[in-house]
């Protein structure tokens, strides 16, 4: 920490009070481990009981904190404050962009759960069900674990520059998830979700930007599942025979080659 | 608040909290047909502290068993086709039963054990991504007090996996979700639960709901104390308002300290750690466990390794700065292990204490970790309100929130994901066949949304200048010091008093957001008031319990006293001017197979 005391600027706005949004100063003394959600407890435990923001479990698994810090959105919770105060001490501090606000940092996430729906992201599993467990094989988790840490906090879908234009455009968060289903040996409808992946708002509306990429708190890479996709439903039908195929070993212990 | 306008919401079954336990039941009502189903969140559901569960869930599925010869430590190898199944759901019972030092309902450890392996295997239909062997048969671990490899594992988020794949199957099935919605007060009369009170987060609109079947999965209560692993959500509202209707609490002294919370924050490093062959380790390099627990060393149940490092840190013994940190290291284990089955822990202890664990070892300390105690339920979810057992007709609970009880005075890891999706399936399934079997809906009398409204204008109302946020700060200290690890009489006393001070200091605390919008400063002050309300129960409990049992360790009575004390608490509600009433019920023992016996490890 470059000063003992740090100026957090926090964008206000509760549409019930405030014509528009505002920016507003808090000074706190921080700790050397204090992080950016400590900081705004801080502020609202001793300065502002009515600063608003949403999280819960403060350690970047539940998805709740995603706000704008200096321009670039991220998890409030598993931020140092050290790693994004200025020389001066100063941070600052908005709700997600292109969503509207609800009241400071808490922004409307339904159009971004909407989408999430509409992509269907349980698993549609066969019919056959097994007595034990589906075979599935470790190259095979290894590519869905890609995939299902998403803990859809929605920092990619509010740094996407086509969300921003169009929100009829699925987003990353809601194609990430299509993709999990679709590679995922299990599913049943993979053909069917391709087919609807390929519609006007899908997987061709993703420009390459690549900033859901630098947003994902998780590592993720949305933008390569997208790219994936893409090949995939291009070849919708070949996709289809091979999960057919594979469907018929799902009750099979994988082979398991010698030698390591 | 601004607006007075009341209103009245019906659904078949409503049910509080969406995480596990609330989801497994809403799925399995809405596909034992019960058409109208919704689940109340003061969260989004996939923000529910059960997505925050990491070392994996258990079930004997005999995938993996320890190579010959090796150990309690060795290595883990699949077990062939041909071989005899090394685990059972008898062992997993029997350690279930230790873990809990015989205060355990063993009626019900048994339907938990047996079922369990059903319930991984539905998880898996359903697309949860678990780890694998080599043969694409699901990888198991270690973990603390289990005698076999039985820990179901995704990696070291399981709980996240877990989460979403039943929260979506839930979707799947027509379930509706109130996502952010606070549940305010439980609406009983006649011993009949018919509906409860709630807030719409988003506009301060207070709402009746009524429903044929209420059930409750709102979790756990570690937000009492001030280290804690505990989401900042986990403020026991459900238990609390519970009792205020008239449910008397059970067992609530007995409140878990996980071994390895990360030092200063809490932040859960899973059991996984130890289960995968970490070590635990003094400021003197020696891994203490050999004094405490010669035979299964870190591996040891949770209340036991808790007391064991704060035995070590009262001793001078611990690592940081103030002394209070132990050392878990790790680095033996191996970058590639460490990057392929713990890269969550990993990601933490670099964020939050700058700390890799492939290179250094990782300070960490006891952390408030999970509530044994709750709402006393029958094996079908069923609350009862007695110790004969009488039910409240309509009203069920599941996952940590109630108490069935499984887990006892102590519980072992991997055993609260399975309980929370297993008896919330059964919960589930009761009360379809309560509402499909033409359950009425109950008439509800006065208008109990204006009066809850009323309530909270109240609050926003009062002209005090107290925090809230400090009767908060002060509740959690007090419990960590005197109603924390260990326990005696003289703490337990003052903290007693300490509790009830909090309690009238309370009454002129102010809410400093005046609004009805997205009011969190509101939501905090409720939450305080529930903590307030339940930690007195705890305390209340634990200073008569003269005897230490499980995680429940009084330091003045350090012996378990099975001739008086192998029985159930029950604290009923009096009024908020007087304590609870405590009462006791005996508990369920299979003399014949499972009697008690000394715990050692």
């Amino acid at each position: 920490m470059p000063t003992e005391r740090a100026t957090i600027r926090v964008q206000r706005y509760n549409p019930d009070l405030d014509a528009k949004p505002y920016q507003q100063e808090f000074t706190i003394t921080p700790r050397r481990d204090t992080t950016i959600l400590d900081a705004l407890h801080m502020i609202k435990a001793e300065q502002d009981g009515s600063l608003t923001f949403r999280r819960s479990c403060r350690h970047a698994i539940c998805g709740s904190c995603a706000m704008n810090v200096n321009g670039r959105n991220r998890l409030v919770c598993n931020t140092p404050l050290s790693d994004v105060v200025d020389g001066d001490g100063r941070v600052s501090i908005k709700p997600l962009p292109y969503l509207p606000i609800v009241k400071d940092l808490v922004v409307d996430r339904s159009a971004f759960w909407r989408q999430y729906l509409r992509v269907k992201p349980w698993l549609l599993p066969p019919d056959d069900v097994p007595e034990h467990e589906y075979r599935v094989s470790p190259e095979e988790v290894e590519a869905l674990n890609s995939a299902e840490t998403c803990i859809m906090c929605g920092a990619c879908y509010s740094a996407c520059q086509v969300v921003g234009m169009n929100k009829d455009y699925i987003g990353p968060h809601a194609l990430l998830k299509a993709f999990l289903r679709v590679i995922d040996p299990r599913d049943t409808q993979p053909s069917e979700r391709l087919a609807d992946l390929k519609g006007y708002d899908g997987v061709y509306r993703c420009h390459t930007i690549f900033n859901c990429i630098d947003a994902c708190p998780k590592g993720l890479d949305p933008t390569r599942a997208i790219e994936s996709l893409r090949k995939m439903a291009q070849k919708r039908l070949d996709f289809e025979a091979q999960r057919s195929e594979r469907q018929r070993h799902l009750h099979r212990a994988v082979p398991v080659h010698g030698g390591d | 608040m601004g607006n007075s306008h009341s209103d009245t919401i019906t659904h078949d079954v409503i049910i509080v909290g969406a995480g596990l336990a609330g989801s497994w039941a809403a799925m399995v009502a809405a596909e034992h047909g019960v058409r109208d189903v919704a689940v109340l969140s003061k969260l989004h559901p996939l923000r529910s502290h059960s997505g925050a569960a990491q070392g994996g869930i258990a079930a004997a599925l005999n995938n993996v068993r320890p190579v010959a010869d090796t150990g309690p430590r060795g290595p883990l190898e699949p077990v062939p086709d041909s071989a005899e199944p090394p685990d059972s759901w008898e062992l997993h019972m029997f350690d279930t039963i230790k873990g809990s030092d015989w205060l355990g309902d063993q009626d019900a450890i048994e339907i938990m054990v047996r079922e369990a392996p059903e319930i991984i295997y539905a998880y898996e239909h359903m697309g949860c991504v678990f780890s694998r062997l080599p043969d694409g048969r699901i990888a198991q671990r270690r973990f603390g007090g289990h005698s076999a490899p039985r820990a179901n594992y995704s990696k070291d988020y399981t709980g996240h996996v877990l989460l979403h794949t039943i929260y979506e199957q839930a979707l799947r099935h027509g379930v509706k979700f109130y996502d952010e919605w606070y549940c305010l007060d439980l609406i009983v009369e006649d011993n009949v639960c018919r509906g409860l009170v709630a807030l719409e987060i988003l506009t301060g609109k207070v709402y009746t709901m009524r429903a044929k079947a209420v059930m409750f999965g709102t979790g756990g209560y570690g937000r009492a104390y001030k280290i804690t692993s505990n989401a900042f959500a986990n403020t026991g509202d459900g238990v609390a308002i519970a009792y205020r209707a008239g449910v008397p609490l059970m067992d609530m002294e007995f409140v878990q300290f996980h071994p390895t919370g990360l030092y200063r924050h809490g932040i859960l490093m899973s059991e996984a750690c130890r289960g995968e062959g970490g070590y635990l380790v003094n400021n003197e390099g020696e891994r203490f466990m050999r004094a405490y627990a010669p035979d299964k060393m870190e591996l040891a149940p949770r209340d036991l390794v808790s007391r064991s490092e704060q035995t070590e840190i009262d001793a001078g013994r611990g690592v940081g700065p103030d002394g209070e940190g132990i050392h878990l290291d790790l680095r033996h284990l191996g970058r590639e292990k460490i990057l392929s089955r713990l890269p969550q822990i990993r990601e933490l202890a670099i964020d939050f204490v700058g700390v890799d664990p492939i290179d250094d070892p990782i300070p960490i300390q006891p952390t408030a970790h999970y509530s044994m105690g709750g709402i006393p339920t029958d094996v079908e979810g069923q609350v009862i309100v007695d110790a004969a057992g009488t039910p409240m007709t309509g009203f069920y609970a599941a996952g940590e929130c109630a108490c069935v009880s499984v887990h006892g005075a102590n519980r072992l890891g991997t055993n609260s994901l399975l309980e929370a999706s297993l008896f919330g399936r059964r919960a589930g399934r009761s009360m379809a066949e309560f509402v499909t079997g033409g359950a009425p809906l109950a008439p509800v009398g006065g208008d109990p949304a204006t009066q809850n409204h009323r309530r909270l204008q109240a609050l926003l109302d009062r002209q005090g200048d107290i925090s809230v946020d400090k009767i908060a700060r002060d509740l959690k200290q007090t419990m960590t010091d005197q109603c924390g690890i260990f326990r005696d009489e003289s703490g337990l006393t003052a903290a007693l008093d300490k509790v009830r001070a909090l309690q009238r200091r309370f009454q002129d605390a102010r809410t400093m957001d005046k609004g009805s919008r997205f009011n969190t400063d509101l939501l905090n002050t409720l939450e305080t008031e529930h903590l307030l309300t339940f930690s007195e129960v705890i305390v209340a409990g634990a200073l008569a319990r003269k005897e230490s049992r499980g995680a429940h360790s009084r330091r003045d009575h350090p012996k378990r006293q099975d001739d008086q004390w192998m029985k159930h608490t029950l604290a009923k509600y009096q009024g908020s001017a007087a304590g609870p009433e405590l009462s006791y019920k005996p508990v369920y023992i299979d003399w014949d197979r499972y009697p008690p016996q000394e715990r050692k490890y």
